[in-house]
């Protein structure tokens, strides 16, 4: 015979325990009340984890945020009430999973990339935009003491400016020998394949990399790297003013010069906010206070890459076509406009 | 009891697998198990093979028409820059459509949350996928295209050597074992398994019956331990192993008549139920007990 007992029956003789007596668990029960909603929970986010969004009729699409929040309570009794590890793990691990399926991202990724390029990162640019201020300042600086150092005594251009970087220029160069090997040097086919690799990964990316990196030695190799860039490009300035080449030589340049300048910018700048948030955590640690601000400077950096990119791509675009000095130079100038105006206005509109 | 089933885990698998917790926008604590770093190498590694197959493809009709146009240098930018874009917005498109997961990562079985228990935004992933240029990309086409010239230009190769190691080694050094990118952005990789629920075991109707004092012995854990050697599918080491804990029970329990060999599986499914129930009750009134070793202990 079967009796329905209660788990708390103490004594059982040893004549009970011939017949089968029935033991009727708490969390059985629970477990049988509900194990269908956690079934029809796991079948729609299995098909949600499978084949996206679409794959779900709009019932099932407001069926689904009520039985995940059946199962996080469910979760809560069953860690409570019941001993059986198979149901604990799986009530979790369902939980997680229709966690990560009800509070996934809700935008499309194109909406997402739009966005971000029309809100996030100017903003983030703009919030830095004292860090920018003192890094023009600190360019300003480098290249007027180059400039001026380099025109009296042109020496001190082989002092400053490695052989490597010089590549033949030098004091010894004369106007011809620049007009005719640098700025308006025929394209030659036969460099096309490394040319981009070495547009892009060249001495200045590598510059302005450690630069943003660097800002955590709270930003004196950022100030330093950057002064040494200016003097660099001070002294260029100063060569080629000396062979009355000076607008010639800024015409070369700044098809993709703009874009690139602007770029090491950002990344000093990015290496200045580093800075600033390490040297002045305010109530956290250092290492908090970088953690929380990280993402401002990081988005900085984002901006700084992708204006590398482009500012490779543009040179390699227009090098072969552009051959003549008025042109380069409104084709710089605009682009280098262009990026003023995006970062100072774009998303500026946009109220959150 | 969560503790409880995370230290029967850990002690059949003999691995201890790195857990965290994220708390749900309704307050309930959730333990996830980081994905180890040959996961997220694996699916690092496929993904990388599908993007390179898929800039490849592109490559191709593009040199080919610049080849025969005459724009060589154009058409060769072109395609590099497209290189650059494809594997961005590959990472950027699977992790915001897909939740966190790309193709390699749904093969090994891992997915990127964030690390607060928030939504996974779509900053966040552009964020952590951009990163990953300046920590690894820049820096590796800045060393394989510099190196031919020397002076100065050999101290800034060993900087950014440098810094390409300190980002390569972050995530082993870090006790969350973030990327640089993932610390940008706040997020943080996850194994996520599907798990499947196996029946209740407890039996409706026992044929052996226990008293109390013979169910005090044990405690959660080895409760679980049992639960996890009956569920196993029946083997000849298994059915060895069953005889054994048989064994075992019956002498701490005090119990003196012999189990016969083919009411070993009833006999312990039977003082499962029986023990579950138990300790469900006790646990209920707040004398929830880990383990055999924890108060309170049967009186002798």
């Amino acid at each position: 015979m079967t009796a329905i007992i209660d788990a708390t029956d103490e004594r059982l003789s040893a004549a009970s325990a011939a017949a089968r007596t029935q033991i009727v668990l708490k969390s059985s029960e629970f477990r049988q009340g509900r194990e269908e909603g956690w079934r029809e929970l796991e079948t729609l986010v299995l098909r949600f984890e499978r084949r996206g969004v679409r794959s779900l009729s709009l019932d099932e699409l407001q069926r689904l945020p009520i039985l995940y929040r059946a199962a996080l309570s469910s979760l809560a009794v069953a860690r409570t009430i019941a001993l059986d590890r198979n149901l604990l793990v799986y009530l979790e691990n369902l939980a997680l999973r229709a966690f990560l399926v009800v509070y996934g991202p809700r935008i499309s990724p194109l909406e997402g990339l739009t966005s971000y390029f029309r809100r996030d990162l100017p903003a983030a640019v703009r919030a830095a935009r004292w860090h920018v201020v003192i890094a023009t300042v600190i360019l300003a600086v480098g290249i007027a003491a180059g400039f001026m150092l380099t025109s009296q005594d042109e020496s001190w251009f082989s002092s400053m400016i490695p052989s490597a970087l010089a590549g033949g220029r030098g004091p010894s160069s004369t106007r011809s020998d620049l007009l005719n090997h640098e700025i308006f040097a025929p394209w030659q086919p036969a460099e096309a394949f490394g040319t981009f690799a070495g547009m892009l990964f060249n001495h200045n990316t590598a510059v302005g990399i450690l630069m943003f990196g660097l800002g955590l030695a709270a930003g004196v190799p950022t100030v330093l790297l950057w002064l040494y860039n200016g003097l660099m490009l001070g002294a260029f300035l100063a060569l080629h003013y000396n062979r009355s080449l000076t607008l010639d030589f800024i015409g070369w340049t700044s098809i993709h010069g703009t874009t690139e300048l602007a770029a090491l910018m950002l990344f000093a700048a990015g290496g200045l906010v580093i800075a600033e948030k390490m040297l002045f955590p305010g109530p956290y640690t250092r290492v908090e206070n970088l953690a929380l601000q990280g993402r401002q400077a990081a988005q900085i950096a984002v901006g700084g890459v992708l204006m590398l990119f482009v500012a490779a791509f543009l040179e390699g675009m227009f090098r072969q076509l552009v051959q003549s000095t008025p042109l380069r130079l409104t084709i710089g100038i605009t682009v280098g406009v262009l990026w003023i105006v995006y970062f100072s206005f774009s998303g500026r509109e946009a109220r959150r | 009891m969560s503790l409880v089933h995370e230290r029967t885990s850990q002690f059949f698998e003999r691995t201890k697998r790195e857990r965290r917790q994220i708390v749900t926008p309704e307050g309930v604590p959730i333990p996830v198990t980081l994905a180890d770093h040959s996961e997220r190498f694996t699916a690092f590694a496929i993904d990388w093979v599908i993007w390179t197959l898929a800039t490849i493809a592109i490559y191709l009709p593009l040199i080919l028409v610049g080849v025969f146009s005459g724009f060589t240098l154009i058409a060769i930018t072109v395609a590099l820059f497209i290189a650059f874009i494809i594997r961005n917005v590959y990472f950027i498109y699977f992790e915001t459509a897909w939740r966190g997961s790309t193709p390699g990562k749904r093969i090994v079985g891992i997915r990127v949350i964030d690390r607060a228990g928030g939504p996974l935004l779509p900053s966040a992933v552009i964020a952590r996928n951009f990163t990953r240029e300046v920590e690894m990309f820049i820096p590796l086409g800045i060393l394989m295209s510099g190196g031919k010239s020397g002076g100065t230009v050999d101290l800034e190769q060993l900087s950014i050597a440098v810094w390409l190691v300190f980002f390569a080694v972050l995530p082993l050094i870090n006790r969350d074992r973030m990327r640089g990118g993932d610390l940008i952005a706040g997020t943080m990789v996850i194994a996520l398994p599907k798990l499947v629920l196996l029946g209740d075991l407890v039996e409706g109707a026992v044929q052996f019956a226990f008293t109390e004092p013979q169910l005090r012995a044990y405690g959660a854990f080895e409760l679980q331990v049992l639960e996890e050697l009956l569920r196993r599918p029946p083997t000849l080491t298994g059915a060895q192993v069953l005889r054994d804990v048989c064994d075992k029970i019956c002498h701490k329990i005090g119990w003196t008549s012999p189990v016969p060999q083919n009411q070993v599986v009833a006999f312990l499914r039977d003082f499962y139920t029986a023990e579950r129930a138990f300790l469900e009750r006790e646990q209920l009134y707040g004398k929830a007990r880990a383990d055999k070793f924890a108060e309170p202990r049967p009186r002798a």
